[in-house]
């Protein structure tokens, strides 16, 4: 019937609009913020549009920076799908990137196997550390809000003793940053921007368009057939919607709960690949922080959806380069910048909820 | 002609696009009961609302023994002499029945309850009504029925003339629904006029002087309580003929699917919530399950369906023991369950519908493949053919759940569970909250399931459901099937006095 699909992409439509309208508020926001502080609005937005998409390489800058934001991204989505809250991939990717590199480090592996390899153990190390607080949740009813909060900094206090301890590389090295072993060349992650400079984007060379962009496209291509494809995700969509109904159809809401929450450690483990393998080439507790917070932003504004977090770690990405250019071009201070990912945050949920009660009332006047 | 209590011209309100009430007029006399019926979302709760102050109207006017005045709230409306008894009881239960009627009304001295005076008034009151309550006890320690009175109580306590009676039998016996019912003549003997809003049409011919009807926010007609017959309301609230007499089918029962061999649960408060419970579902039979609710119903359909832990005792399905099954495997083996709280049970309301018609079967196939990757095609047509067969209202099957009005979402959980092909159906409360149309639909399918060879283990509070669809009933009481009946060899009556507890009522 051409009449209804016809209605479905007004819904669409609709539901595409809620994000947007909330970027351009808090865009106005911005602006007041920037004319308050006595700038000129107009040099704001010429010193963002320098900084973020004036040539490729700041396209590509943007890009580079979205890869571990998508990582956290999708991470935190999948648990919030099964309705589990995973605030801990901050912890889960601290330990899975240790873990990761320790493979890098101590295994003895030709590159093609090496490169998956680290990958793995990043996962499983993710998932180890998501294990403790899902095992304490499924048998204890533990909330995993208070665990996960916990276990992050237990993980960041681990990784301190461990890099400047037993793990410590600085015999070798010559940095005084705390930090491991080198990681094996086998196991760094090379770049593709020769490769994008084939097709024709000229990618400088200092911007880390690297092998985790691979990972997180064939990433973001499994989680979404995973949950809109297969079994197992559709009962993690269901627990997340309602475990009284997903228990009464018959599915073990316990395992699910405790997979979907595993798995969500195990994509937080990927959330490092990028700084320490194409970056660094050792590991650091100094590799970036706060990333598996910004991930439940990311998630939030992603509603949840495998193509939303892409769009919202790349909204991330771009907030982030505005906001160096909004400090090197102007007076603005960059934590403007936070200011105003807060507040779009909060009008894009805001006007999705108002956007969602519009459809609802909609589809029932023509379902009658 | 007695005096008009309460003129309700051209009411108007409207909802973001919905037009609840369209110009309704309505009117209360001195010393009558007008009952006000319609299907569910006709536009009597809002006119009620409306009454009681909680709405303001968008047109039209409200006047009071011929007085027009505007009501912003409920205490103006109280002031106004009108009294709400809601079907949902606002009663404190930790209270005593004297604190719970004059709370709000506290007399008062220096700061010192008086509880003197009122309790004064009160006697005064109950014995006028005959309405006696002992109101020095906690109104959690005191029945259903009587919790009524005290409703009742507080809102003449206040004064009130216009008495608003929101589905008052629903949690009655029929006895106690009797003694309501006398209560009613007495108010109305006093002069009070009386708003009865029901969907049971027997009462509503029993006691009504007169019936409105309402349909899709208009006033259908207004009959004389002696010119209506049931067939005639049921017809002016659907706009169709409705069929209000369920055919059963002629089906002799064959093996026994369902026996439930002494079952005892206790409560977290280690109190027996079921006790010693043994009975047999045939296939090809309705079992019906009759009892005032909170008499262990709920906790019955939870061991059968949801596997919930029991104490003691068994559970067979086609003659192997189910208890350590769970869920999955239950459902596996045949079994399915309209739950009692379909909100809270039996949709994913965002997902779509033909999701939603697949739940519980959907890890099976055709819905998916080997490698348990989902078959998009196959749920869809499935849900094609369920929605058509069923009559499912609704744009189309990706449509998502919350889409569909309550009749259609009950259709949709009927449905499933049926196309699910099972041995055993457990249907609680089937018909709760869902209009006359959809009532019909649902009983009718339950019919076909019989005839089919389907074991129904039927719970309801509505007796009438009961009687009408039951090959054998079992009345439940405190956790305890006390008596057990072939719908021939009993009455209403007889089955409303064993839902009362035997003993009990034997004593008095």
């Amino acid at each position: 019937m051409p009449g209804i699909k016809l209605r479905f992409d007004r819904y669409k439509l609709l539901e595409i609009f809620a994000p947007v309208a909330g970027f351009l508020a808090s865009i106005v926001v911005l602006l007041i913020i920037v004319i308050v502080v006595g700038e000129s609005p107009g040099e704001a937005l010429v010193a963002i549009y320098k900084f973020s998409l004036s040539s490729s390489a700041k396209v590509a800058t943007i890009l580079s920076v979205s890869i571990p934001l998508f990582f956290a991204g999708i991470a935190v989505a999948f648990a919030f799908q099964s309705g589990v809250f995973n605030i801990g991939a901050e912890g889960q990717y601290y330990f899975g990137g240790l873990i990761g590199a320790m493979a890098g480090i101590y295994l003895h592996l030709p590159a093609f196997i090496h490169i998956p390899v680290v990958i793995l153990f990043s996962m499983a190390g993710g998932a180890l550390w998501a294990l403790i607080p899902a095992i304490l949740k499924v048998t204890k009813n533990v909330h995993e809000v208070i665990t996960t909060i916990m276990f992050n900094s237990i993980a960041l206090a681990l990784v301190n003793y461990l890099v400047n301890g037993p793990l410590s590389g600085l015999g070798q090295g010559k940095s005084l940053e705390p930090q491991t072993a080198k990681i094996q060349s086998t196991a760094l992650f090379g770049k593709l921007n020769g490769f994008f400079r084939m097709l024709g984007w000229n990618v400088p060379d200092y911007v880390y368009l690297d092998y985790s962009l691979i990972v997180a496209v064939i990433t973001g291509f499994i989680v979404w057939f995973v949950l809109f494809r297969m079994r197992h995700g559709f009962e993690i969509r269901a627990i997340g919607i309602s475990l009284d109904v997903s228990r009464y159809s018959g599915m073990k809401v316990k395992q699910l709960q405790l997979s979907a929450f595993v798995i969500s450690g195990a994509l937080s483990g990927l959330i490092g690949l990028q700084e320490i393998f194409a970056i660094r080439g050792y590991y650091t507790y100094g590799i970036a922080s706060g990333l598996g917070f910004d991930g439940i932003a990311i998630a939030l504004i992603g509603k949840n959806s495998p193509l939303g977090v892409v769009f919202a770690s790349l909204l991330f990405a771009f907030l982030k380069q505005a906001g160096y250019g909004l400090q090197f071009y102007t007076s603005v201070p960059n934590s403007v910048i936070y200011v105003i990912t807060g507040l779009m945050i909060l009008f894009i949920v805001v006007i999705n909820e108002i956007v969602a009660a519009y459809i609802r009332t909609l589809r029932k006047k023509e379902a009658v | 002609m007695s005096e008009t209590l309460l003129e309700m011209r051209k009411i108007t309100k409207r909802f973001p696009g919905v037009l609840a009430n369209d110009r309704i007029s309505f009117d209360l006399l001195r010393g009558e009961v007008h009952a006000l019926v319609g299907e569910n979302g006709a536009g009597k709760t809002t006119l009620m609302k409306i009454l009681y102050g909680l709405y303001s109207p968008d047109s039209g006017s409200i006047s009071i023994k011929g007085g027009k005045l505007s009501i912003k709230n409920p205490k103006e409306a109280i002031n106004s002499g009108i009294g709400m008894v809601h079907q949902h009881f606002m009663l404190i239960p930790p209270f005593t029945v004297l604190e719970n009627i004059i709370i709000g009304e506290e007399t008062q001295k220096f700061g010192i309850l008086n509880e003197e005076k009122p309790a004064e008034k009160i006697r005064g009151l109950m014995e006028k009504n005959g309405l006696i309550v002992d109101i020095n006890t906690k109104v959690e320690d005191i029945p259903v029925g009587i919790q009524q009175r005290v409703e009742i109580l507080k809102i003449l306590y206040r004064g009130a003339e216009i008495l608003v009676f929101d589905e008052p039998t629903a949690v009655l016996t029929p006895q106690e629904a009797e003694e309501l019912f006398k209560t009613f003549r007495q108010l109305t003997a006093q002069g009070k006029g009386i708003i009865f809003i029901s969907h049971k049409l027997d009462e509503v011919l029993e006691i009504a002087d007169r019936i409105t009807v309402i349909r899709k926010g208009q006033v259908v007609k207004t009959l004389d309580g002696n010119e209506a017959s049931k067939s005639l309301i049921a017809e002016l609230m659907v706009g169709k003929p409705v069929l209000l007499e369920v055919k059963r089918p002629d089906v002799s029962p064959g093996r026994v699917i369902l026996e439930v061999r002494n079952l005892d649960l206790k409560d977290y408060r280690k109190i027996a919530v079921l006790n010693d419970v043994s009975f047999t579902v045939h296939s090809g039979e309705v079992y019906g399950i009759a009892g005032v609710e909170g008499n262990g119903q709920t906790e019955l359909i939870s061991v059968i369906a949801e596997a919930a832990p029991i104490e003691h005792g068994d559970i067979l399905l086609d003659g192997e023991s189910v208890v350590n099954w769970d869920v999955r495997k239950r459902r596996d083996a045949g079994i399915s369950h309209i739950p009692e709280d379909r909100h809270k049970y039996g949709l994913l309301l965002p997902f779509t519908l033909a999701e939603n018609l697949t739940l519980g079967m959907h890890h099976k196939k055709p819905f998916v493949n080997s490698f348990q990757i989902i078959n998009r095609k196959k749920i869809q047509e499935h849900a094609r053919r369920v929605i058509s067969i069923f009559d499912i209202r609704t744009p189309s099957e990706l449509t998502p759940a919350l889409a569909l009005s309550g009749g259609n979402q009950q259709k949709v959980i009927v449905a499933r569970e049926l196309s699910a092909e099972p041995k055993l159906l457990l249907a609680a409360q089937p018909t709760r909250g869902v209009d006359i149309g959809a009532t019909e639909f649902i009983h009718n399918q339950l019919m076909e399931a019989k005839k089919e060879g389907r074991a129904i283990l039927l719970v309801s509070a509505d007796l009438d459901e009961v009687m009408s669809l039951s090959d054998r009933i079992g009345v439940m009481y405190k956790g305890k099937i006390i008596k057990e009946f072939t719908r021939e060899e009993t009455t209403k009556e007889e089955i409303g006095f064993y839902m009362m507890g035997e003993k009990e009522h034997a004593r008095n």
